[in-house]
């Protein structure tokens, strides 16, 4: 059952990607638009609408990074192209969008169908460190954002580039955080696992 | 190092924080002076000082264009992005440990005129050397602590203390009424 529940999570995945990131309606706006609204619904109904405007927050600098490159391309008509704008458009909708996307349906993957699943076990500790992990991380991203707030002194140049560095150093953190925080997730997994268990079906 | 002089002053009155279900009612202005001060806050836990920090204090200094440095409760969380920020700005703290984390960024912010400390005697039983890296600067200490804030000041310095005491008074429609009355200030 478990299998089927994450076969049909992934499957619905792929159709997405198939569909709107790779697929036979990728450059068409209106539809990249309306799978943008509904996603961001989706993602309202499914967390709430603060988590879901932080994850937008989340992606506005690369989007803007996008932009400026878009921008360039199209003054430089690069490859001899002359829709490098509606391009940059395109995929500053879909990038939010498959980003929301996959949140909310890895959301459906509980950490029981995870310990259901017909793998070692340490697979199984494995998978369920990092959907910890990344799940404690998003939570982190405003907790990050609000103490880099705090350091306004530090950061000096023009308002771009102290927004640039704000994010690199978002990302830093976030980095970081994931890596301990799987690091020593993993480790409490697997003894809790030995101690309560005596190693017995390590492999199953 | 010389140093600029600003009086911090935060206006007695009501300051709702809607969202944490919290209102702040400041009994008098909070306003330590010009001179070297530490305002010491204390109270139960759960009426809202880290709120008060971070929504009152904080947003004034900002709004008032003051550098600050603030050290929060949760100071593993805040240690990623004080090693991120570092890093960016070409030191190696990897590996580095939480104090010389912490005398890098003090050492990096000369500008800084206030320094808070939420509950920070938790993590650093003497932190002193807090005090020793910022002294140059620092014009106001805020210091959130149950335990004291002798820790922090060497005896030799007689600093003037601002006793500040959150106390809960009551509820108004969901809303928790926290009263902040601030107490005869005094040196050591």
């Amino acid at each position: 059952m478990v299998i089927l529940k994450i076969a049909g999570i992934f499957s619905f995945i792929l159709l997405f990607f198939g569909l709107f990131v790779f697929g036979p309606v990728y450059d068409r706006i209106p539809v990249q638009a309306g799978v943008f609204v509904c996603v961001v619904a989706w993602s309202t109904l499914r967390f709430s609408l603060r988590e879901t405007a932080s994850l937008i927050k989340f992606c506005l600098p690369f989007l803007f990074t996008l932009m400026i490159f878009g921008i360039a391309f199209q003054l430089i008509r690069l490859q001899g192209r002359e829709d490098w704008i509606a391009d940059t458009l395109i995929k500053c909708l879909i990038f939010p969008s498959s980003l929301i996307f996959l949140k909310i349906l890895l959301t459906y993957i509980t950490y029981l169908d995870i310990l259901r699943l017909p793998v070692p076990m340490k697979r199984r500790i494995d998978l369920i460190t990092i959907k910890s992990a990344f799940g404690k991380g998003g939570a982190m991203l405003n907790r990050f954002l609000w103490y880099l707030d705090t350091y306004p002194g530090i950061f000096s140049g023009t308002r771009a580039r102290k927004l640039l560095i704000r994010y690199a150093c978002l990302v830093i953190a976030l980095y970081l955080y994931l890596y301990e925080e799987i690091e020593d997730s993993n480790r409490l997994l697997r003894n809790r696992y030995h101690h309560l268990l005596g190693g017995r079906n390590e492999e199953h | 190092m010389k140093r600029s002089t600003w009086n911090m002053n935060i206006q007695r009155g009501t300051y709702p924080v809607e969202d944490r279900g919290l209102r702040f009612e400041l009994a008098a202005d909070l306003s330590p002076g010009v001179g070297t001060s530490c305002v010491w806050i204390r109270g139960e836990n759960g009426l809202g000082k880290t709120t008060f920090l971070e929504r009152v204090v904080i947003a004034r200094l900002k709004a008032d264009g003051i550098d600050y440095l603030y050290v929060g409760q949760d100071i593993r969380t805040q240690i990623y992005t004080l090693r991120a920020m570092l890093s960016v700005r070409g030191h190696h703290v990897f590996g580095t440990d939480e104090k010389e984390l912490f005398r890098l960024w003090i050492g990096q912010s000369p500008t800084a005129r206030v320094l808070i400390l939420d509950e920070f005697d938790k993590y650093f039983q003497d932190y002193r050397f807090v005090f020793d890296w910022s002294r140059a600067f620092i014009q106001t200490y805020i210091v959130v602590s149950h335990a004291g804030h002798q820790r922090m000041f060497p005896s030799e310095d007689r600093l003037a203390v601002h006793p500040v005491l959150f106390t809960a008074s009551g509820y108004d429609g969901g809303v928790k009424r926290v009263r902040i009355l601030l107490e005869q200030p005094w040196s050591f």
